[in-house]
C-alpha cells in the first residue's frame, strides 16, 4: 500500500510530463509526416534552415573556443571580483530576448556606441547574417559558461595538481587532464547552448532583422509563415522540435570514458585483494 | 645529489607552520597529529603553496625566495610527489600514467615496481596497494631530485596496510633521494625512515631517529604521540638513587629517569607485563586493577588497566583466560620508564 | 481588443480602460481562428476581417477609417534620403512590413503604383507589423521605411516624414467587427458604437486617420 507521499511524487511528476509532452504530441499529430516533408522542401524553409545552421555553426565555434578557457578560468582561478564576474556571465540569462536585442543595436548599430567606430571600418552589422551569429552568442554563452564552470569545479583539484608535479605546464595541465576529464559535462552544456541559440528569436528579430535568405532563421520563419501558411510554419516547427530532440540525445548516450568527473573512485576506496 | 634546504612561515587560520629542516640523503618522516600542517609543508616545497617568508632551495637552484620575489611553479621544480588518494588519472591506463611526465624509461620503472602486468589497466580496476605502486613509479619517472610523499598508507586497509609498508621501506632505501614521508602514524614513520620529526601546531617539537623518540621523548605529547602511555605524578629523588612518582590517587611508582617536582611518567604497552598477582621478580612497579577493556591488534592484546594500557601476546592473554573486569595486576620495570617534565 | 498596431495610440485615447492586444492585422486573425478571447477586432485592411466574416467568426465589418502611406526617415538621415527614387541607390537600408501583413502588402501595392518596386532589393528586413518598422527606423539603425502617417506623430522627434503621391496611394481601409465568441458583447458593441461615433471620429481625426 504506497504512502500518500509517494502517490503525490508519482503524480506530480507524471502532470509536469504530461504538459511538456502534450504540445509536442499535438505538434506532430496537427501535420501528416507526409505533408511535414513536403512542406520543409519549400523555398522559405530551406533557405531557413540554411540561415539557421550557418550562424548556429559559427556562434556555437566561438561560444566554444572562447567560453571554454572562460570557464576553465573562473573555475580554477580565485582572485577578487571573481564571483562578480561569474554572475555577470549569467546576465544574459535573465535578460528578455527583446531587450537583449535593443541591447545589442545599442553596443553595435549605427547609432551605438561602437557604431561610430566600426563604420570607419567599413563594417556594419545591424540586419546582417554576423547581427544573427551576435545574437546567438550572446543568449546562449552563459548557458555554456555555467555549465562550464561546473564541470572544471568538478574536476578534483588533486588532478591537476598532480599534473603539474609531474612537469605538466598550465596549459598542458589544461588540454591533458582538465578538458578530457569535464568533456562529459562540457558536452551536456555544449548541447543545451546550441538549442538555447538554434531557437533564439527575440534579440535576432530586433538586431539582424528578418529577411529570408539572409537573416530569417527558423524560429523567425516560422514566425513570419504563421498566418500566411500555416503548414509551413508548423513544419518548421516540428521541424525544430526534432533537431533539439537528437541533440539532447546525442549528448545523453556519449561513450562513457568521457564522463571521469570524480575522484571519489579513489580517496578511500577499499582495495581489493592483491 | 643536493640536499634541499628549506627555511619558510606560512600562516593559516589558527596558527603559522614554521619549520626549518636540511633534506639530505635518506628518508625523513614528519609525523603529528591530523591539522598539524604537515601537508602544508609538503605542498609547499611542491610549490603548490607560497609561504609567507622564507627560503626553499635544492642546492644552488632556488626554488623560492620571499626576499627575491622568487617562486618557481611546481612544473619546474624537480619533485615527484605522490599524494594521498594517489591522484592517478582515471582516463589514463597504467602505463599512460607512468609516461605522463615525458621522461621515457617506463617499461624499466614498470618493472621495478612490478607492475608490467597492469600496464594497460585504468586506476579504477586497481587494488590500492596497485595504485600506491603506480602513483610511485608515476612520480619517479620524472627522475625528481627531491620526492616527497603524502600519507602514503593511509589510503589502504589494515590489512595490505603492513605488506605495502614493507615494500615502501624497501624502495625507500634503495634509492637515494632526499625523501620527505608525512604521516600520522608513528609506527608507519618508524618503519619507513631514518630520521622523524615530531610536528604540533606547525612547528616541529622534536627530532631525532624513532628510537630515540621513543626512549626519550622531551615532551608529553611526543610520549604519547609515540605510543607511551603517560601518567602524571610528583617527583622526589630517594635515598637508594632512584626517583619516586607519587600519583594522584596516591599510587607510588619508581623509576631509574631524573626528574622533580610535577612529571608524566612514560610507560611503553611493551614493557608492561599483565599476571592475576604482582610477579616474584625485581620489578618495582606493580599496579592492580580491574579490567576495563580488552581489544586484539592483530596477533596481540591491548589490556587497560587503571590508567595503564599494556600490550601482551595473545598466546599470553589466551593462557591467563583475562576477562574484561578480571582484576589483575598490570607490572612493569624501573628501568622501563621515562620521566618528562609537565607543565 | 485586438487591433492592429497602427491603432495603438488612437484606441487607447478612445478608450483609456479597455484591455488590448495590438499586433499585425494577420497575427491577430490567426490568433481569433484559434479561439483567442477577442471581444472586437479591428484590422488594418479589408482582407482578415472579410475572411473572419465568411467564416462565421465576426459580425459584419465597418470601414471605420483610412490612412495613408508616407516614407520615413531617421532625423540624421544617414542616407540622405529625399525622394522613393532614392531608395533605389546602393546600399541604402530599407526596411517594410512583411507579406501579409497590410502595411506590406500596400507597401508593395504603392512601389507598384509608383513604378519603383525595384527598390525592393534594398530591403533588409521585413517586419511582422508596422511598429517594428517604426522602431528600427526611429533607432537609426534603418535608413528608410514604410508607414502609416499616424504612425509619425508619436516619434516625431526621431523621424522625418516624405509625403507620397496621392496618385500612389493604395486605399487603405480599416474595419471593425465584434468578435460572435465575446463573452462581453454588451461592451463589445459600445466600443464599435464609440468608434464609429462623434467621439471615436473626432480622435481618429486627431491622430491623423482619414474617414470614410
Amino acid at each position: 500500500m504506497k504512502r500518500p507521499f509517494d502517490v503525490f511524487l508519482a503524480v506530480a511528476a507524471g502532470l509536469m510530463l504530461a504538459f511538456l509532452l502534450l504540445p509536442l504530441l499535438a505538434l506532430f499529430l496537427r501535420v501528416p509526416p507526409g505533408t511535414l516533408l513536403s512542406q520543409l522542401g519549400s523555398d522559405v524553409a530551406r533557405d531557413a534552415l540554411l540561415v539557421s545552421l550557418k550562424t548556429s555553426a559559427i556562434a556555437h565555434a566561438f561560444i566554444l573556443g572562447i567560453g571554454t578557457p572562460a570557464a576553465y578560468l573562473l573555475a580554477t582561478r580565485r582572485f577578487p571580483g571573481r564571483d562578480l564576474l561569474v554572475t555577470l556571465t549569467e546576465l544574459p540569462l535573465v535578460l528578455p530576448p527583446a531587450v537583449a536585442g535593443i541591447a545589442l543595436l545599442a553596443a553595435f548599430g549605427r547609432a551605438g556606441l561602437l557604431g561610430g567606430t566600426l563604420e570607419t571600418a567599413g563594417i556594419t552589422i545591424p540586419f546582417t547574417q554576423a547581427a544573427v551569429v551576435l545574437a546567438v552568442i550572446f543568449v546562449a554563452s552563459p548557458f555554456y559558461v555555467r555549465l562550464g564552470i561546473a564541470a572544471f569545479e568538478s574536476v578534483d583539484q588533486s588532478f591537476l595538481e598532480a599534473s603539474r608535479t609531474l612537469g605538466a605546464s598550465s596549459r598542458r595541465t589544461f588540454l591533458r587532464v582538465a578538458l578530457p576529464l569535464a568533456a562529459g559535462e562540457l558536452s551536456a552544456g555544449s548541447a543545451l547552448a546550441f538549442a538555447r541559440g538554434l531557437g533564439e528569436f527575440g534579440a535576432t528579430i530586433m538586431f539582424a532583422g528578418s529577411l529570408q535568405g539572409r537573416t530569417q532563421t527558423l524560429p523567425l520563419a516560422i514566425y513570419a509563415e504563421l498566418d500566411l501558411n500555416f503548414d509551413v510554419a508548423l513544419a518548421v516547427g516540428a521541424f525544430l522540435v526534432l533537431v533539439s530532440i537528437s541533440v539532447l540525445l546525442a549528448v545523453k548516450f556519449l561513450p562513457s570514458w568521457t564522463r571521469f568527473t570524480s575522484t571519489s573512485l579513489f580517496a578511500g576506496a577499499p582495495s581489493r585483494s592483491s | 645529489m643536493d640536499s634541499l634546504y628549506f627555511d619558510f612561515t606560512l600562516r593559516r587560520r589558527s596558527f603559522a607552520v614554521e619549520l626549518a629542516l636540511e633534506l639530505g640523503e635518506g628518508a625523513f618522516a614528519l609525523v603529528g597529529p591530523s591539522g598539524a600542517g604537515k601537508t602544508t609543508v609538503l605542498r609547499a616545497l611542491a610549490g603548490l603553496l607560497r609561504p609567507d617568508e622564507g627560503r626553499i632551495a635544492l642546492g644552488h637552484k632556488v626554488w623560492f625566495d620571499s626576499a627575491q620575489k622568487a617562486d618557481v611553479p611546481p612544473e619546474r621544480r624537480s619533485v615527484g610527489l605522490v599524494f594521498q588518494d594517489y591522484a592517478l588519472f582515471p582516463h589514463l591506463t597504467v602505463a599512460e600514467n607512468v609516461a605522463y611526465s615525458g621522461r621515457g624509461g617506463v617499461a624499466e620503472l614498470l618493472d621495478a615496481f612490478g607492475i608490467t602486468a597492469l600496464a594497460g589497466e585504468r586506476p579504477l580496476d586497481l587494488s590500492g596497494g596497485e595504485r600506491q605502486r603506480v602513483a610511485l613509479a608515476r612520480a619517479l619517472a620524472r627522475d625528481p631530485d627531491v620526492l616527497l610523499l603524502d600519507e602514503p598508507l593511509s589510503a589502504l586497509d589494515a590489512h595490505t596496510h603492513a605488506h605495502v609498508r614493507g615494500e615502501l621501506r624497501e624502495i625507500l632505501e634503495g634509492l637515494s633521494l632526499p625523501t620527505l614521508v608525512v604521516t600520522h602514524d608513528f609506527e608507519d614513520a618508524a618503519a619507513l625512515t631514518e630520521r622523524v620529526g615530531v610536528m604540533v601546531d606547525g612547528k616541529l617539537v622534536q627530532t631525532g631517529t624513532a628510537a630515540e623518540l621513543l626512549a626519550e621523548p622531551s615532551t608529553p605529547f611526543v610520549a604519547e604521540f609515540t605510543g607511551g602511555n603517560l601518567i602524571p605524578g610528583d617527583a622526589r629523588l630517594t635515598s637508594d638513587g632512584l626517583t619516586e612518582v607519587v600519583l594522584d590517587d596516591g599510587a607510588r611508582l619508581l623509576s631509574t629517569d631524573a626528574g622533580e617536582g610535577r612529571v608524566g611518567l612514560v610507560v611503553y604497552p611493551w614493557e608492561i607485563a599483565v599476571g592475576r598477582t604482582a610477579p616474584l621478580d625485581s620489578t618495582q612497579n606493580h599496579v592492580q586493577g580491574a579490567i576495563a577493556s580488552l581489544v586484539p591488534v592483530g596477533n596481540r592484546v591491548r589490556v587497560r588497566v587503571g590508567p595503564l594500557t599494556a600490550e601482551i601476546t595473545g598466546a599470553s592473554a589466551e593462557r591467563l583466560g583475562l576477562r574484561t573486569g578480571d582484576v589483575v595486576v598490570a607490572s612493569f620495570k624501573a628501568s622501563g620508564t621515562r620521566l618528562v617534565p609537565l607543565a | 481588443m485586438y487591433a492592429a498596431a497602427s491603432l495603438t495610440e488612437v484606441f487607447q485615447a478612445i478608450d483609456p480602460n479597455a484591455a488590448f492586444n495590438f499586433a499585425g492585422s494577420d497575427d491577430l486573425a490567426t490568433q481569433i481562428k484559434e479561439n483567442a478571447p477577442a471581444d472586437v477586432y479591428a484590422a488594418a485592411s479589408p482582407k482578415y476581417p472579410e475572411e473572419l466574416f465568411k467564416a462565421g467568426l465576426v459580425e459584419k465589418p465597418q470601414v471605420f477609417a483610412t490612412n495613408r502611406l508616407v516614407l520615413i526617415v531617421p532625423t540624421s538621415n544617414p542616407a540622405g534620403i529625399e525622394s522613393v527614387a532614392d531608395l533605389g541607390r546602393k546600399g541604402v537600408k530599407l526596411v517594410i512590413g512583411a507579406e501579409g501583413v497590410p502595411i506590406g502588402d500596400y507597401t508593395r501595392k504603392v512601389l507598384e503604383n509608383m513604378g519603383a518596386t525595384n527598390v525592393l532589393t534594398n530591403v533588409v528586413s521585413q517586419e511582422d507589423d508596422v511598429k517594428g518598422v517604426v522602431g528600427k527606423v526611429a533607432l537609426g539603425e534603418a535608413d528608410a521605411g514604410f508607414v502609416y502617417v499616424t504612425d509619425v506623430k508619436p516619434v516625431a522627434a526621431k523621424v522625418r516624414a516624405i509625403e507620397l503621391p496621392d496618385s500612389a496611394q493604395a486605399r487603405v481601409e480599416y474595419e471593425i467587427a465584434v468578435v460572435k465568441a465575446t463573452d462581453h458583447r454588451g461592451a463589445a458593441q459600445e466600443f464599435v458604437d464609440r468608434v464609429l461615433g462623434k467621439d471615436g471620429r473626432r480622435a481618429l481625426l486627431k491622430a491623423g486617420f482619414g474617414l470614410p
